[in-house]
């Protein structure tokens, strides 16, 4: 029997800017991987990044999975056109009992750290999410190779928590990820100043990257 | 910690700092981009021009060069080649 046919995830994506342009077109990946294992994917996608949807969905449908995308602040998280989804001590219980990952600035800070309890696990960045782009790249995410060294390692996580992993090891092998990125760049003969900017984003993103609560819980 | 100590750990001026995060921001490719959250898209001569400002933007910048530049006084290299987990 399928151990995932019953789950639901919830994705927001929105799209008004270039940085959840590029988030948006790689949580497609994941998106698919969902939809190939039975998953039931609730996928709020630019206008429906809203908050009215998003608290909705949250209440009717009480997914085990949250990937939100977007931006964020120590307080809040974010949607469509900056629309406030989530802020701390307003609807953050929304989140509890559940496994939420969130791609976004400072959200663990504050907002992470008051979901987080034993039955709730919130994976976030503590600072700024910061990813390295090619200009001419900006209207087909897909196909910049630069971005991908950022956005692979942090869709780890999502990746591995469909795999049945537990959450802390989700972050854990998301670490992995970016360690193996700067390995790779570290070891490249090239002396190109672009490479040594990215390891340093790329060391950024994966100290930044927490998981808070109950490192335990998996999605089946 | 007290301002001398805090001086001896980190003896480099903000101003030096600020210099050398230009200069390595100045070798950068035209085609750099960078993301930073809702604070934007900033290419390599817009970056320049905020850490000249030291204004929000700028700062995060020198942030980032600052923990890199610590964890590599701190030896993170050698340890970044064992796994995670």
């Amino acid at each position: 029997m399928n151990q995932f046919v019953n789950l639901i995830i919830l994705v927001t994506r929105p799209e008004h800017d270039a940085g959840t342009r590029y988030l948006s077109c790689w949580m497609k990946e994941i998106i698919s991987e969902a939809n190939k294992k039975g998953i039931q994917v609730i996928d709020l996608h630019k206008e429906k990044a809203s908050r009215k949807n998003f608290e909705s969905r949250m209440d009717k449908l009480s997914p085990d999975l949250i990937l939100l995308n977007g931006h964020g602040s120590a307080y809040e998280m974010t949607g469509h056109n900056n629309e406030v989804l989530i802020c701390h001590e307003d609807n953050h219980f929304l989140l509890k009992k559940k496994i939420t990952y969130a791609i976004a600035c400072d959200c663990a800070k504050i907002l992470g750290k008051g979901v987080a309890d034993k039955e709730t696990v919130f994976i976030g960045y503590k600072d700024k999410f910061v990813i390295n782009l090619n200009r001419s790249f900006l209207s087909k995410p897909a196909e910049d190779k630069r971005a991908k060294r950022f956005l692979d390692p942090s869709n780890e996580v999502g990746m591995a928590l469909l795999k049945g992993h537990t959450a802390s090891e989700a972050s854990s092998k998301s670490k992995e990820a970016f360690r193996k990125q700067i390995i790779s760049l570290l070891s490249s003969t090239s002396s190109d100043p672009d490479i040594t900017e990215d390891i340093k984003i790329l060391f950024w993103n994966m100290t930044n990257q927490v998981c808070l609560g109950n490192g335990e819980l998996k999605l089946c | 910690m007290t301002e001398s100590e805090d001086k001896s750990n980190n003896p480099a001026t903000d101003e030096e700092i600020r210099n050398l995060v230009l200069s390595r921001l100045s070798t950068l490719s035209f085609d750099t981009m960078k993301s930073i959250g809702d604070m934007g898209t900033f290419g390599r001569d817009e970056l320049i021009a905020h850490v000249k400002a030291n204004d929000e933007i700028g700062r995060v910048v020198q942030d980032i060069e600052m923990e890199w530049l610590k964890a590599i006084k701190e030896g993170i290299v050698s340890s970044l080649y064992e796994p995670v987990c």
